[in-house]
């Protein structure tokens, strides 16, 4: 072991400093490493899967999206490593998969899979390595992965188990939370690794980007909209407060209000109270979600969608008549002034301008007016021409670098990217135009045609310093400009950007610049006319200039790892934040600190990295900055608090479990932590008797089969026709979520459930199990009506029990309360048989007593149109058998139902050929 | 209908008539079918009372259901316990939060007492192939593919019914089968 870990500490050589310090720890002894956000947990993770990645280990890697095991493969692939990690899913039959464990090397696998695998031994158990669990925060008491791993515990005391996690907020909350995790990991060390960690520190302070901040000054106007919200949003809490004066307070903060989780946190409090809070508190929690939409807007994007998005707010306020209390405060007011003064003059000048009263004004105004439209533009766009402009001139001095370097632009969302790079491209001017006419345009537009056509000359104007980083391209673009201005101003814009578009493909094949120009005349040509403007959502806008600048949303996309992907492919010189998030600024030091050590400085020099400089552009003393702030306050405490506990955490030494002695492993009847039963402390005497109760293989992706293993209880996994769980020879239970319940009532699932459950089992039992975290009841208060109504829950609840008087119904508030009834309902009684319970389907023997018919004929009955539940038996006493049936004439028919039109309608049914019924339904047609 | 004492559910009967009268459940919601309620803050104080009515009930009626009424913060022990004497006594146990849920499901219990169960299966279309196909399949190790060219095959249901074990298995796909 030791020669392995030498070997690899030379390929090491790859991490950083203070990774490979992580690294070292928790390969010689197993722990939950928390890594601050960005911070490089992936690459931690991957090092590891390198390291296992040979057939003569087996190591299973927990709590993976498919997305992230793509990167991963992907990753280990171009670093030509040999045996690949292979994804273990339902494709793999059953009977292959032993083999398919028994070949080793990391396999990835969905939870379900492998907790039958364990409980069935199509796993070799005692052959795994270990496992490597991601996002390790996750993983609570009663979820799949901590089976898993208890399941392994048992089986297996030598692999290890690592554990990985970056989200260090996510143990803040509730009592000792780091405890239980790592109770449920069996891991006895925790390692922390807090950005302001002293080996983290000190590294990245050798290689510390160039950071230049810009702090942009919120216009006057943007600062007024921002005090109101911020007033209104202040107003809300309060109240909030004042209705529900058990919510804790301290939470509620406007601080936190303004933070991302705060709608998360304030559900959180909530939801298991939803159901008992007044209309004014669920009234003012949805405001609260207005209001920080607002809020987020307002920096994000420009004056026009503001506007609009403040204006189908008041629209609406009117059309429900909806009373939201903030709608009338005096902030509001300037709020919606000050957000018309950004998109147009005051109101009553427009009036002015129809009115003809234009006389009483002053000239001044008179010149204005002309304009109407002040479209007042973004600070911060203003901020990022003149970073591009300030990197297009050093561009210009850095061919003795091996050329001009790229730049990378980092924005929130699609949205943002959409509009920041219409703006680089078209100009803020011509861009507000346009969204202005999209969204407010119809009834201004008598008066907009000769606007428009002073906008076309006066953009022209400005097309050449906006475009300015377009160095070779900017007269090109230019005289194109002028050709289509001519036309519409609206399509040139969108032709523009079906132009980029195109460019963006061929920047994929072809990355070298020289190439542009000559490209330059087939795209012109190649223009479709109505390119949608509606890109799709998932790639990264790039615009191909002549340094190469690509716009990249934070957010959104479907691949996480989609960011750090693009720097490595791009390698930009220059990166320009937008918009401020804590992951991607540690992803850009660690990116920053991890180049120097490639080989690729045999081709660059080392200016090129010292260079590498970040751009932060960011609203002083605005709720963005603010919002950046808090996150990395909240983080750094999270961290304070974790070292805190670890200081006084007390590990027992069979933590690991890797003897006999850890009490977790034991599955007694007493529940470890949660769902205490005082009355059963008294220690039962185990029966003699293995408990077993057989699971329906659909049934393991809820969490309920874990914790009766927990409780003792073997589990059989098998596929069941009839049923999700069986107790005994005679108790079968049909688990239902109340979302279940309801759909299933209403298909009718549930009625050929219980048809089934009735006829082969003595005792069938309906289980309607409510979830943990939302209120313990049916129906929601106050949401009866006066009548008998056939849609409802209860009504269709009563027919089933009226049809069923054999089906018991159990109502459990939560898996676990779950798991114990189980238990109890199995004391005394003889186990059942994985055997039958497999065989009852439709052809295995009914129980005695239930009838004295056949029931597939009895079915079969029923279905026929004019026979029904009632006539059924008649029919049965008289007939012998379906043949006999069929041989019956009508009149004899219309006897034995006692109905003429039954009878026309059950004859007509059985004698008509398929032929005519095709010949009808085609003359239906 | 019949209970005995006066007691806030009785208010929200509305739907359907009720009298008092002298019967050992506290409700007869029909021929065959009877309600015990319980309130749970009462069982709480009086454990026992639930199981002398149980065992003064018997098992003479078809369905006997236990309403709930949970009043009480803390449900789930005892919740538990009853779940488990309702499994033992043969009772069926319905949940209600509140006065007027208890007396919506004894409304229902009258009111849908005589009504099929069509509600709850799964609606059919009503034009011919369907109902037929629904008919056919309805037995053992038929699919809807099978229907079909059962039905190509031989013409009717009536034809389909009275062929013979022979003239099935030489239909495609049905193979030695039996109806």
């Amino acid at each position: 072991r030791r020669a392995r870990v030498r070997g690899c500490g030379a390929a090491m050589a790859a991490l950083l400093e203070h990774e490979s310090q992580i690294f070292l720890e928790l390969f010689h002894r197993d722990g939950l490493a928390v890594c601050a956000r960005g911070l490089g947990i992936d690459r931690l993770l991957l090092r590891f899967l390198r390291l296992y990645c040979e057939p003569a280990s087996l190591v299973l890697v927990l709590n993976t999206s498919p997305a992230e095991e793509e990167y991963f493969i992907d990753q280990l692939r171009s670093d030509g490593v040999v045996h690949l990690p292979r994804r273990v899913t339902n494709e793999i039959a059953n009977n292959t998969r032993y083999e398919f464990y028994t070949q080793g090397g990391v396999i990835f696998a969905t939870s379900r899979i492998l907790v039958v695998d364990f409980l069935t031994d199509r796993i070799p158990a005692n052959l795994i390595t270990g496992i490597l669990v991601y996002k390790a925060h996750r993983i609570i008491e009663s979820c799949q992965e901590a089976f898993i791993l208890r399941l392994y515990r048992q089986k297996n005391k030598q692999g290890f188990i690592k554990a990985f996690t970056d989200n260090a907020v996510a143990f803040n909350t509730g009592f000792c939370q780091v405890e239980r995790v790592m109770k449920n990991l069996f891991v006895g060390k925790l390692y922390l690794w807090p950005r302001f960690h002293i080996a983290v520190h000190s590294f990245l302070e050798k290689h510390k980007p160039e950071v230049v901040e810009i702090h942009v000054a919120m216009t006057p106007a943007m600062l007024a909209i921002q005090t109101s919200i911020l007033d209104i949003l202040n107003a809300c809490l309060r109240e909030l407060k004042r209705y529900n004066p058990v919510l804790e307070v301290e939470d509620l903060s406007l601080e936190n209000a303004i933070g991302k989780p705060f709608d998360k946190t304030i559900r959180h409090y909530l939801d298991p109270l939803w159901h008992q809070l007044g209309a004014k508190t669920k009234s003012l929690v949805q405001d609260l979600k207005i209001l920080r939409t607002l809020l987020l807007y307002l920096t994000q994007y420009d004056c026009v969608t503001f506007l609009n998005l403040l204006e189908s707010l008041k629209a609406s306020e009117k059309a429900f008549g909806e009373n939201s209390g903030w709608l009338f405060l005096d902030s509001s007011t300037s709020m919606f002034v000050n957000a018309r003064a950004r998109v147009y003059r005051i109101a009553d000048e427009k009036l002015n301008q129809k009115g003809k009263v234009s006389e009483k004004r002053d000239v001044k105004k008179e010149n204005e007016l002309k304009r109407e439209l002040i479209l007042e533009s973004n600070p911060k766009w203003e901020a990022l021409r003149e970073v591009l402009k300030e990197i297009e001139n050093e561009n210009k001095n850095s061919d003795n670098l091996g050329g001009p370097g790229q730049v990378l632009i980092c924005a929130s969302d699609d949205r943002a990217c959409a509009q920041l790079r219409e703006y680089i491209i078209a100009g803020a001017e011509a861009f507000l135009t346009r969204l202005y006419n999209k969204t407010f345009g119809k009834d201004e537009k008598a008066g907009e045609v000769w606007i428009k056509d002073r906008k076309a000359v006066k953009s022209k104007g400005n097309a050449k310093p906006d475009i300015g980083p377009q160095a070779k391209k900017a007269k090109l673009t230019a005289s194109l400009k002028q050709n289509k201005h001519k036309k519409q101003q609206d399509r040139t814009i969108i032709q523009m950007i079906g132009k980029t578009e195109e460019e963006k493909r061929e920047e994929v094949e072809v990355e070298d610049n020289k190439e542009l120009s000559s490209s330059q005349d087939s795209t012109e040509e190649t223009i479709p006319e109505g390119f949608d403007v509606n890109l799709p959502s998932d790639c990264y806008y790039g615009i191909f200039k002549d340094p190469l600048t690509i716009i990249h949303p934070l957010q959104g996309c479907g691949d996480p790892y989609a960011l750090t992907r693009v720097l490595h492919e791009v390698e930009p010189r220059y990166v320009v934040l937008y918009d401020a998030e804590l992951t991607f600024v540690r992803q850009l030091e660690i990116y920053k600190a991890s180049r120097p050590g490639k080989p690729l400085r045999q081709f660059c020099d080392l200016f090129f990295f010292s260079t590498c400089r970040v751009y932060f552009i960011i609203y002083g003393g605005s709720t963005e900055e603010q919002r950046y702030l808090t996150a990395l306050r909240k983080e750094k405490e999270a961290f304070e608090k974790l070292i805190r506990e670890k200081a006084s955490m007390v590990v027992p030494e069979e933590r690991e479990g890797r003897d006999e002695t850890n009490l977790d492993l034991l599955r007694d009847a007493r529940p470890a932590s949660a769902s205490v039963d005082t009355r059963k402390a008294g220690g039962q005497e185990q029966k003699s008797v293995q408990q077993t109760i057989i699971v329906d293989m659909r049934e393991f992706r809820s969490e309920l089969p874990s914790l009766i293993h927990r409780r003792g209880i073997d589990i059989e996994p098998v596929t069941l026709e009839v049923g999700d769980y069986i107790l005994t020879p005679d108790i079968c239970v049909e688990r239902k979520s109340i979302s279940d319940l309801i759909g299933s009532l209403n298909n009718g699932r549930l009625y050929a459930q219980c048809i089934s459950m009735c006829r082969y089992y003595k005792r069938p039992v309906l289980l309607i199990e409510f979830d943990p975290n939302k209120p313990f009841s049916l129906i929601p208060r106050g949401s009866l009506h006066q009548e008998i109504s056939s849609n409802d829950v209860t009504s269709k609840l009563t027919l089933l029990t009226l049809h069923f008087p054999k089906l018991r119904i159990l109502w459990c508030p939560s898996p676990h309360a779950t798991a114990e009834l189980f238990e109890e309902l199995k004391q005394n009684h003889p186990q059942p048989d994985a055997e039958t319970a497999m065989s009852v389907t439709a052809d295995s023997e009914i129980l005695p007593e239930s009838d004295k018919y056949n029931p597939g004929p009895q079915d079969f009955l029923l279905k026929m149109p004019g026979v029904n539940a009632k006539n059924c038996r008649a029919v049965m006493n008289h007939v012998k058998s379906i043949a006999e049936l069929v041989t019956l004439s009508k009149d004899e028919l219309s006897q034995i139902l006692g109905n003429a039109t039954n009878a026309t309608q059950l004859f007509d049914f059985i004698h008509l050929t398929y032929g005519e019924a095709l010949a009808k339904g085609k003359s239906k047609k | 209908v019949s209970p005995q004492r006066g007691n806030p559910v009785l208010k929200f009967i509305r739907n359907v008539p009720w009298e008092f009268g002298d019967v050992v459940p506290d409700y007869v919601l029909g021929q065959s079918s009877c309600a015990l309620f319980l309130s749970l803050r009462y069982h709480h104080l009086n454990p026992e009372y639930i199981h002398e009515r149980l065992r003064g009930l018997g098992r003479s009626y078809g369905l006997q259901v236990l309403l709930l009424q949970v009043d009480v913060k803390d449900p789930h022990q005892s919740l538990k316990d009853l779940a488990k004497v309702c499994l033992l006594t043969d009772c069926t146990l319905l949940v209600a939060w509140s006065p007027e849920e208890a007396g919506r499901y004894l409304e229902t219990f009258k009111s849908y007492e005589q009504k099929p169960p069509d509600l709850l299966k799964e609606r059919v279309e009503q034009d011919f192939l369907s109902r037929m196909t629904d008919c056919l399949t309805s037995v053992k190790s038929v699919n809807k593919t099978d229907s079909l060219s059962l039905l190509s095959t031989f013409g009717s249901l009536a034809a389909v019914v009275a062929a013979s074990r022979e003239d099935l298995s030489l239909c495609p796909g049905v193979g030695p089968q039996k109806v």
